[in-house]
């Protein structure tokens, strides 16, 4: 059955383990095909969204639905399944540094259980095309930034997941890697798959089949 | 296929970057298998001692000096009746007087040819189940009511000595096998923890990937089944070849049979795995 919304947030209440209040009332829904972009300074809550939709925190009203599936305290297995459907960059989704990075890259795969050729085809994919071959033998922490977050968006892509969430992608990268990754976004969001990006300021591209919102004070809101 | 390979790298993985942490682990409970082994051969050797001495232990039956000849067969019968008996073996007075002479290597009743003072007796031997304080002094009582019998006698200060001593082989066994089994656990599952949190913040991302608390797990749950078999195995084998390199001429060493032993490195394994599981439950949670 094809899935109607791959996110979809209603009136969703959270307040920070201090009491002080983080989300009130927000809402928020993408349609398969369609990215959100969400911008907003930094303490504005951002990265709590992603925690939202990975199941570390959970509203304490309103919705939280993901492949058209609510997530909500307790259901183990369907976070879980949800989170393998879900390619991350930044924020939550750093690096594990035990694992190599071609290990970091195929992971994902790993936890499909693709078969080890289509494992070998998509991960020379993925590292040639984000430029990580000499680095696959390395480890994170070794790694200049750039390295790491360009390791970051070839995990992300491999699996062909279908929503793609990126928090801060473009933060402390050169000019170059810059246009090369906000490049891949607009390539990303004319591919079908849904994205949801959330920084401090737009990419300087626009995206197609995107919609753009802006978070301050726990509050959302639509600017184009 | 793709996850259990995942699972034996990261096994791997484990061992390779901590050999040290591992090492340490697979020492520490070599050496503490190894005392429990030492003991259980011990423990072994001792209870086949004893069990010889047992064998030989025989309760000897005076027949009363005014029982006619007559009585005697039916004083044997009812010998024989009594639950545990295994032989009942006549000593006639002159029977009695050749084992004297025997013993001592001269006959000291030279001159009493015809007043033998010497009683003539009964000598039982028991099954081996029955060789016990118990149902010796079972034995005993029932014997003294029967007619015809004088006085009984068997090594009951020795056998009370004997059974003390071995229920204290037992119970320091007992103490000594749960001390090792707390200490085996807390060390091996102490291990595995430091190992989890060194690798806390890559497990914690895996799981933000949508890796399952159980995939994450078994490379520490294996670890553990591994660590404790192998050093299981090897307290043996180092037990096994001593045994084979030094030759003890005074008695011999009781080691247990090969079957045994693979019960108890089995044992062992899961031992590990539980101390695995000790070690993870949290992330298990």
């Amino acid at each position: 059955m094809a899935v109607k919304s791959i996110v979809e947030l209603n009136n969703v209440h959270l307040k920070s383990d201090r009491g002080e209040k983080v989300f009130e009332d927000l809402s928020l829904r993408i349609e398969a095909g369609r990215s959100a972009v969400v911008t907003g300074p930094a303490g504005s809550g951002k990265t709590i969204l992603v925690e939202l939709l990975v199941g570390l925190r959970f509203a304490e009203s309103g919705s939280v639905e993901l492949f058209d599936e609510c997530l909500r305290r307790g259901r183990k297995s369907l976070i879980r399944r949800t989170r393998r459907k879900i390619g991350g960059v930044g924020g939550v989704y750093g690096l594990v540094p035990s694992f190599t990075v071609a290990e970091n890259v195929l992971f994902p795969l790993v936890l499909a259980g693709e078969r080890r050729r289509i494992r070998r085809e998509r991960l020379l994919r993925m590292l040639t095309e984000f430029s990580l071959l000499k680095q696959a033998r390395e480890y994170p922490p070794t790694l200049t930034r750039v390295e790491y977050t360009l390791t970051q968006f070839a995990r992300a892509s491999i699996a062909n997941q279908p929503l793609l969430v990126i928090d801060e992608p473009l933060a402390g990268l050169d000019a170059t890697t810059y246009g090369r990754i906000t490049e891949y976004l607009v390539k990303v969001s004319q591919s079908g798959r849904s994205m949801l990006i959330l920084a401090s300021d737009a990419p300087d591209r626009e995206l197609p089949n995107s919609d753009y919102y802006r978070i301050d004070k726990g509050a959302l809101s639509c600017v184009g | 296929m793709c996850r259990v390979n995942h699972i034996l790298k990261e096994l791997g993985h484990n061992l390779y970057r901590n050999p040290a942490t591992a090492l340490g682990s697979l020492m520490s409970l070599t050496l503490l298998f190894l005392l429990f082994d030492l003991f259980w051969v011990a423990a072994g050797t001792s209870e086949r001692f004893y069990t010889r001495l047992l064998a030989d232990m025989q309760m000897e039956v005076f027949v009363a000096e005014e029982t006619p000849e007559s009585s005697l067969a039916a004083l044997n019968r009812s010998l024989e009746a009594i639950e545990g008996v295994r032989v009942v073996e006549f000593i006639s007075r002159e029977m009695a007087r050749e084992r004297l002479t025997s013993m001592l290597g001269a006959d000291l009743l030279v001159g009493y040819d015809t007043a033998n003072p010497l009683p003539s007796s009964y000598v039982l031997s028991f099954e081996p189940g029955y060789l016990n304080s118990a149902d010796m002094a079972r034995v005993e009582n029932e014997t003294a009511y029967i007619a015809g019998v004088d006085q009984v006698y068997y090594s009951k200060r020795w056998l009370a000595k004997a059974e003390q001593t071995r229920t204290i082989i037992l119970n320091v066994g007992m103490a000594l096998g749960i001390l090792i089994l707390l200490t085996a656990l807390t060390s091996s599952a102490n291990n595995i923890r430091l190992m989890i949190q060194t690798r806390a913040v890559g497990l914690w991302r895996m799981r933000i990937l949508g890796a399952g608390r159980l995939f994450l797990a078994t490379p520490f749950l294996l670890e553990g089944l591994l660590v404790g078999g192998l050093s299981a195995g090897i307290g043996w084998a180092a037990i096994f070849y001593a045994r084979q390199e030094i030759t003890f001429t005074q008695f011999e060493l009781v080691t247990p049979s090969l079957q045994e032993v693979g019960i108890f490195c089995a044992a062992a394994s899961l031992l590990g795995l539980t101390s695995g599981y000790l070690g993870i439950r949290k992330m298990l949670r």
